[in-house]
């Protein structure tokens, strides 16, 4: 049986990239402007999907104004000092190349229709709050409208978009990345797509936590801060294929931001440089605080806590509205609507709760956003250690403007059939189920273990249950979970991806028997020296997980001297 | 509920069930009209009530996000 049997549409491409956001499309832009025939898959619809769909109000960190590439770089490691603890966990050669090309990639997106200047012609600059230097740090940008941009600019340029298409699993070769199936999730249609290159764009890992509603089943993906899309597809398909992805253990936990006004530190906290204020119930200011002070906070009886704009200027409200309705206009309209207005109230900061994965999780890649295995890149969210929109567009050009050399060397993809009939027959699986489990339900699951059995507070004793629970929820529901119709066979897939990484998430917790920074375990409260610099890498082989600690890259001395 | 389609003013445009990102609409081929598929699923991130050019989505916090 042939390829065009098994599948409603084959595809050839040079490149596929998996995930249409901003890095994604910023990839797929370039690469076709460099010659190169491009696919672009899209789960959403690439007009308004990924963490932009809404909008976006900054851009940055830049290199300026007496601030180095050295510096930024330290100061990324030290805010994942914060968050993690000591030691390094990032690549620091990944940082090193994104910050030398954040100018480079402004002008880049520029010249694909992204007006990045203010009404006056000129760039509107704003300081960081803490540097001592009040050195231009982040531009300010009215990008409402950077998706619909984007999207326009990849059909112009021929990329050959698929629009509700979601990866099932990625097909390889004798260890190579040769392309991936996917579905329509509108029509159902199963497709093959043959790549010499894939990369992958989908964004961060979210979902295998409990949202801020309060209630399971209602409104299950309502989620703040970050599209609902994020079922980590990126990061599961790369580890089953067998790419290595890291800092699985790096959860952070935070404030959840109760009254709806959640958006970018870019405006809130860095708008101008004027800090907020946090304070607790009865008045008493508080710094940014640990888990060990929410604690104590709570037992001492202090909270709720809430954050206060009052205080600030009136010029400052008008930016900061501005801003809404540059990233997210919609969370404006809800506090209204509750009654709540930041120039005269202020605002509850929720309980401490396991958010979503750190920037330094994700697909392991070197500079050349190479991921562990030939032929599979990782770029924006996605890849570790990247974060922001920044980031997103700088991976997105370097990759496109690194693949063409690999391209005219790599041999025309061998795609083996049985593997596409055995993806084929797993995905599709749900609609055969009549008596069974909504995928959502299952997904709830897993986020009702991930809170319980991992949360913050870790022990040897939750993570156990937790894997033990997890496991058989694997054995007992993949096989039942039940889907009527492609959109929620999408659903099925997701809480697949969900179900994958979380089990990895609690493997890597149960591996790291320390405390440091966020990553909290009370049977082994002390730092683990021989952890300095390690990471927890993970991927499969042949069905099983292969876990091992190893050493994340430091600077190479050709850079090292470069940023001197 | 937290979405409301005024059906008065729509004009059949298809932009919500086009972009809508978690693909909570169907598309009613008879009446040319959205339809709510996957309430539940909504995420609030008020795209639909964006682009509507009609202002015909209203988008609302239900009680249970109280």
């Amino acid at each position: 049986m042939g390829l065009e049997q098994i599948s409603e549409q084959v595809i050839d491409t040079d490149v596929l990239v998996v995930g249409g956001g901003v890095a994604g499309c910023c990839a797929a832009a370039r690469a076709a402007e460099n010659g190169l025939k491009v696919t672009l898959t899209e789960k959403g619809h690439t007009e308004r999907s990924g963490n932009a769909g809404q909008g976006i109000d900054h851009y940055g960190p830049f290199p300026n104004d007496g601030i180095t590439w050295k510096e930024l770089i330290q100061q990324v490691e030290a805010s994942q000092n914060d968050i993690n603890g000591g030691g390094r966990f990032a690549n620091s050669n990944v940082l090193f190349q994104h910050f030398k090309h954040k100018l480079w990639s402004m002008e880049e997106l520029e010249k694909l229709g992204v007006p990045v200047k203010w009404h006056d012609g000129d760039y509107y600059w704003f300081p960081r709050a803490d540097h001592p230097r009040g050195a231009r740090y982040w531009l300010r940008v009215h990008w409402q409208d950077i998706k619909p941009i984007l999207s326009k600019a990849i059909k112009k340029r021929g990329v050959n978009v698929l629009e509700r298409t979601m990866v099932i699993d990625l097909l390889t070769t004798e260890g190579t990345v040769v392309g991936a199936t996917a579905l329509n999730v509108r029509t159902g249609a199963f497709i093959v797509i043959k790549a010499k290159a894939v990369v992958m764009a989908t964004g961060m890992f979210q979902r295998c936590y409990e949202n801020e509603g309060i209630m399971p089943w209602n409104y299950n993906l309502r989620y703040d801060g970050c599209p609902a899309t994020l079922s980590g597809d990126g990061y599961a398909l790369a580890y089953r294929a067998g790419a290595e992805i890291v800092n699985m253990d790096c959860n952070g936990h935070g404030y959840r931001l109760r009254d709806d006004l959640l958006i970018s530190g870019g405006n809130l906290v860095h708008n101008d440089g004027l800090p907020s204020n946090d304070m607790t119930w009865t008045g008493e200011e508080i710094a940014t605080t640990n888990t060990e002070k929410y604690a104590e906070l709570e037992r001492k009886g202090l909270t709720p806590l809430y954050r206060n704009l009052a205080h600030l200027p009136d010029d400052y409200h008008k930016r900061m509205e501005i801003a809404f309705v540059d990233e997210k206009m919609v969370d404006f309209k809800f506090a209204e609507e509750r009654g709540a207005n930041p120039r005269t109230h202020h605002y509850e900061l929720c309980a401490l709760k396991p958010l979503t994965f750190m920037a330094a999780t994700g697909i392991f890649i070197d500079e050349n956003h190479r991921s562990t295995m030939d032929g599979l890149y990782g770029i924006g969210d996605c890849a570790a250690p990247l974060h922001d929109c920044a980031n997103a567009a700088v991976s997105g050009f370097l990759t496109a403007d690194y693949l063409p050399d690999i391209i005219s060397k790599t041999a025309e993809p061998v795609i083996d059939e049985a593997q596409v009939e055995n993806q084929k027959k797993l995905a599709l699986a749900p609609l055969k189920v009549k008596k069974g489990a909504e995928p959502l339900e299952v997904e709830c699951s897993v986020r009702y273990i991930c809170e319980h059995y991992v949360s913050i507070f870790k022990s040897e004793g939750k993570l156990r249950e937790g894997l033990r629970r997890i496991g058989s929820l694997r054995r007992e529901f993949l096989p039942k979970m039940k889907a009527g119709n492609p959109h929620e066979l999408m659903r099925a897939l997701e809480a697949r991806n969900v179900l994958n990484l979380a089990e990895a998430h609690l493997n890597a917790c149960l591996s790291r028997k320390e405390t440091r920074g966020f990553f909290v375990r009370l049977d082994y409260p002390e730092r683990d020296p021989a952890r300095d610099d390690m990471l927890t890498f993970q991927r499969m082989e042949n069905g099983k997980e292969v876990l091992e600690i190893k050493q994340v890259p430091g600077l190479k001395l050709e850079y090292a001297k470069e940023i001197e | 509920m937290p979405l409301y389609i005024d059906y008065k003013k729509c004009i059949g445009c298809k932009r919500c069930y086009e972009l809508c990102p978690i693909d909570i609409y169907a598309w009613d081929e008879e009446k040319e009209q959205p339809i709510v598929a996957y309430e539940y699923e909504c995420s609030h991130c008020g795209i639909c009530w964006m682009i509507c050019p009609k202002r015909a989505i209203d988008i609302t916090l239900p009680a249970s996000c109280w």
